[in-house]
């Protein structure tokens, strides 16, 4: 991608003023896009994303700078005015890159590029009609098929110097009904880290259907409750909780400041013994995996929690200065145009020994949120949300009447030890997740869990 | 290598390739970030980047691709993915290329000086926010983040129809996020302000204030009994709510069924207290701007008068299908996206009332001063919310205490029409800006 040498250069100027480490980081990525509403394509992008980022550490600070015009003087002229920031005594490094190949446990049979977008159109019309014959009231459907190459080379005046190639492929399923004056949304967004055969070998229409019925039933659906209740919460993206409740928590990002509530709480019960969450960046073909994370570190599978005691933070780089700790492969960016720093991959919550029958027959009164939206969290004070996109009311051991509009509330330490079932049907989920540096592919997983009281955003008197 | 000679290039290989029609869509950004901690400079960002959206018509259809590298070796690329995407689009509309407008507004929206701050400006800002804020209040345990930025930006906009359309922008950003303790709780408190024009038009130490007021005074906060309670929206929480529900007022959402609106021009759709504009003319507010992203010149226009919907927001493809002109609101979130419709600088018309005489004429209710999970939260299509939010008991005309651990939800079809009094408070921060509003009643989930 750049030549090594004209990187080792780089390298050195960014060091010329007394920095202790720096890094380079080029990314080439093509991306492509296809929408399709009520079964016409309305919408095809595609595009390619080049440049580079220049990162300093002297001390424990950080300059960080990037750009896109890649001639070889001003990549030069970037890393000297970098190099600006800092004023320390130069150090005697020397600069001697050595290539290293790194193991790939990702198999991508088909490039997404090399696939005829006809050939994807056909997929995206399946789904259309597929949601659409669901049922009469689904009033409009909205598909959408994105995929991305992205190649990344990182190297550091450390000598590490790494490549590699990451794809992705992601189908959207919107599908939306109409009743009277009301109309309520269904989606779903199956992804991986895969080529053109993660849709091939998908059932297109279970996921579609599946789009469909969440928005048919939540159109009849009555409002949810208001108040604190028993909770249930699904599995597979259900796995949303923890990655609000705790996740984001863990990150070297608040940890390192002492600005998150899981600060100096390692070897403590922060969580029912009930519970054990797993960082896991390298499961093959997942959503979130990576096999080296973008500081070029190889991604680990890391135990956060174990029993409901604290074992690990998520960490990169810089945050390990800080703290005093090994990197946990955590290192992670959108692009060039980010700062690495420490982030989920693929988070889950481990099975447990209920089975789902077992959890919902051990509820009186509560809500099941079978499918979940996305949700925030403030790490220095832990209070979390995320919505419930289909819920239902669980009443004398049994799920009941649907019922929509509800976001989950809580604070993250109080609601992990508030985990009293965990069942034993793991999976997983994926998203898109936002932060300092920029929106990332992860999963969320969890078997289906149940927390014993959580605030639901309802309404009253419906 | 010059985008305008790239201009050419492209252009005749496209003419070349057999396409005539061709647009680009070019956008550089240069910005300056410092954020400083605890008395030395945390982290130092200088980003340059910039990219190009070409389009042009195959066989009579529009075709987009964008590149970030800018040269001689995209060129085929751009042309081929373009045609590739031609090809595959099945909408009856299609794209037109504009133009140009007859005449466009002088606007004021660059600032040489601004630019030429020296860096040492920035660091000096950043590390006198951060030390006000900690002499602000004894209970402030730490700055989370105290960062200064200056950034300009050039869009270009050119066609074979003639378009040529370039506009220079610059800002100055301040802002802060803090956090609280005592014995018993932790909070946090974020505060910004900005310049367009001027550095030392920023004031540093009342952000740093305000920041430190906003964390310390919600301390000890505690959830509320469920119930429907009158809610006061503060200016900034009102702003948040309404720029999740945008696209509501969008003529290709109206055509596509996804908003509520739809057949409702001319009717009343909001309490008759409530005008909304849209209007990229004012001086020194961020969303300021000559031309869309189409290149049609901008104009003020009323969306909604006195609860009456006048107009939706177009662009030329909606406009022409509606067989009215376009009222310049073609948006394009960069050069990755596409055409479409987003409104510049969105603002409800500010009223009389101020925000305390409103806190005072609230017999029990709850003012919300922040909303969280949006994203999530909020649906435009049904009008729906339910979100996290924190804010503060009202109890005889005062405020009593600090509330947390509370959801507010309601339908925003409903709120526009039950809006009880609009405050005079109005402040532009973005794309959609909202005075302090009070409603009726709605929902707050708590214990």
């Amino acid at each position: 991608m750049l030549h090594p040498a004209l990187i080792e250069n780089m390298l050195t100027a960014a060091l010329a003023t007394g920095g202790d480490f720096a890094e380079v980081f080029v990314e080439d990525k093509t991306a492509n896009s296809l929408g399709m509403i009520g079964g016409i394509v309305e919408s095809a992008l595609s595009g390619r994303d080049y440049g580079v980022g220049i990162r300093i550490i002297n001390g424990l600070f950080a300059v960080y700078a990037y750009t896109n015009d890649c001639s070889e003087d001003n990549l030069i002229k970037v890393a000297t005015s970098a190099a600006q920031a800092i004023r320390g005594q130069v150090k005697d490094i020397t600069i001697d890159l050595r290539r290293t190949t790194i193991p790939n446990r990702h198999v991508i049979q088909f490039n997404p590029s090399d696939f005829a977008k006809a050939r994807k159109i056909e997929w995206m019309r399946r789904a259309h009609s597929a949601a659409k014959d669901y049922s009469p009231v689904i009033s409009q459907t909205s598909i959408t098929l994105t995929d991305s190459v992205q190649n990344v080379c990182i190297a550091n005046s450390e000598g590490l110097l790494v490549e590699d190639c990451r794809t992705y492929t992601r189908m959207g399923f919107n599908a939306i009904a109409e009743a009277g004056a009301t109309k309520q949304s269904g989606y779903l967004g199956p992804g991986a880290y895969a080529g053109m055969e993660f849709i091939e070998t998908m059932d297109i229409e279970r996921y579609a259907r599946e789009a469909a019925r969440i928005a048919t039933t939540m159109v009849n659906a009555k409002y949810a409750p208001s108040g604190k209740l028993p909770v249930i919460i699904d599995n597979g993206f259900g796995g949303v909780i923890f990655h609000e409740a705790c996740g984001h928590g863990l990150e070297a990002t608040s940890v390192a400041k002492k600005a998150s509530v899981f600060a100096d709480k390692l070897g403590e019960q922060v969580a029912s013994p009930l519970v054990t969450a797993i960082d896991d960046g390298t499961i093959p073909n997942a959503w979130g995996s990576l096999n080296i994370d973008d500081e070029g570190a190889p991604t680990q599978r890391n135990v956060l929690i174990e029993n409901g005691i604290l074992k690990s933070y998520l960490i990169d780089k810089l945050g390990g200065l800080k703290m005093g700790m090994a990197s946990t492969g955590s290192g992670r960016r959108q692009s060039y145009q980010f700062a690495p720093t420490s982030r989920m991959n693929n988070t889950f919550i481990a099975a447990g020994d209920s089975t789902t029958e077992e959890i919902i027959a051990n509820t009186e009164y509560g809500l099941y949120a079978k499918h979940m939206g996305g949700g925030s969290v403030n790490t220095a004070t832990g209070e979390f949300n995320f919505a419930v996109n289909e819920g239902y009311i669980v009443r004398n051991g049994k799920i009941e009447e649907p019922v929509k509009g509800a976001t989950l509330i809580g604070k993250g330490m109080e609601t992990l030890q508030k985990i009293d079932m965990v069942g034993d049907n793991l999976d997983h989920g994926q998203g898109m997740c936002g932060s300092l540096s920029g929106s990332i592919p992860v999963n969320c997983g969890q078997p289906m869990i149940r927390v014993s009281e959580m605030t639901v955003g309802g309404r009253k008197g419906e | 290598m010059d985008v305008t000679q790239f201009q050419q290039h492209l252009f005749a290989k496209g003419i070349e390739s057999g396409c005539s029609n061709m647009e680009i869509y070019y956008e550089q950004v240069r910005s300056t970030t410092v954020r400083v901690s605890k008395g030395e400079i945390d982290a130092y960002t200088i980003k340059e980047s910039g990219g190009l959206s070409f389009r042009g018509e195959f066989a009579s259809k529009m075709g987009y691709a964008y590149s970030e590298q800018i040269d001689e070796r995209v060129i085929d690329y751009l042309i081929e993915e373009a045609r590739n995407n031609a090809e595959v689009m099945e909408s009856e509309e299609n794209d037109e290329l504009f133009a140009g407008s007859a005449s466009y507004p002088e606007l004021t929206t660059y600032s040489e000086r601004l630019t030429h701050v020296a860096p040492q400006a920035l660091i000096d800002a950043a590390l006198e926010m951060e030390s006000v804020a900690v002499e602000a209040d004894s209970r402030i345990a730490m700055v989370r983040s105290s960062s200064v930025t200056i950034s300009e930006s050039e869009v270009l906009i050119a066609n074979t129809r003639g378009l040529d359309c370039r506009a220079k922008y610059s800002s100055a950003v301040g802002s802060i996020s803090v956090v609280a303790r005592d014995a018993a709780d932790t909070t946090t408190g974020e505060w910004y302000d900005f310049s367009l024009q001027d550095f030392d038009e920023i004031n540093f130490a009342d952000i740093a204030r305000k920041s430190a007021h906003e964390a310390v005074s919600k301390l000890n906060a505690d959830t509320i009994a469920s119930d429907n309670y009158p809610v006061i929206f503060r200016n900034d929480a009102a702003s948040t709510l309404l720029n999740a529900y945008t696209t509501i007022f969008s003529a290709e959402a109206v055509d596509k069924d996804f908003s509520r609106l739809k057949g409702k021009l001319g009717e009343q759709v909001a309490g008759s207290n409530i005008t909304i504009v849209d209007d990229p003319l004012m001086p020194h507010v961020p969303a300021q701007c000559a031309f869309d992203a189409e290149g049609h010149a901008t104009r003020r226009n009323e969306i909604i008068k006195e609860g009456k919907l006048l107009t939706f927001l177009h662009n030329g493809k909606t406009a022409k299908k509606s067989g009215i002109d376009s009222t310049g609101h073609a948006s394009k979130g960069g050069y990755r996206g596409k055409i479409g419709i987003a409104p510049h600088n969105l603002y409800v018309e500010p009223g009389t009332v101020t925000l305390e005489e409103m806190i005072a004429d609230t017999g029990r209710g709850l003012m919300i001063v922040q909303l969280q999970g949006l994203h999530a939260g909020t649906n435009a299509v049904s009008g729906e919310f339910s979100l996290s939010c924190i804010g503060f008991l009202i109890e005889a005309g005062k405020v009593k205490r600090p509330v947390n651990q509370v959801t507010v939800s309601g339908n925003l079809f409903n709120v526009l029409n039950e809006i009880e009094e609009v405050g005079n408070d109005l402040r532009f921060t973005g794309k959609c800006n909202s005075p302090s509003l009070k409603i009726k009643s709605l929902t707050i989930s708590g214990a």
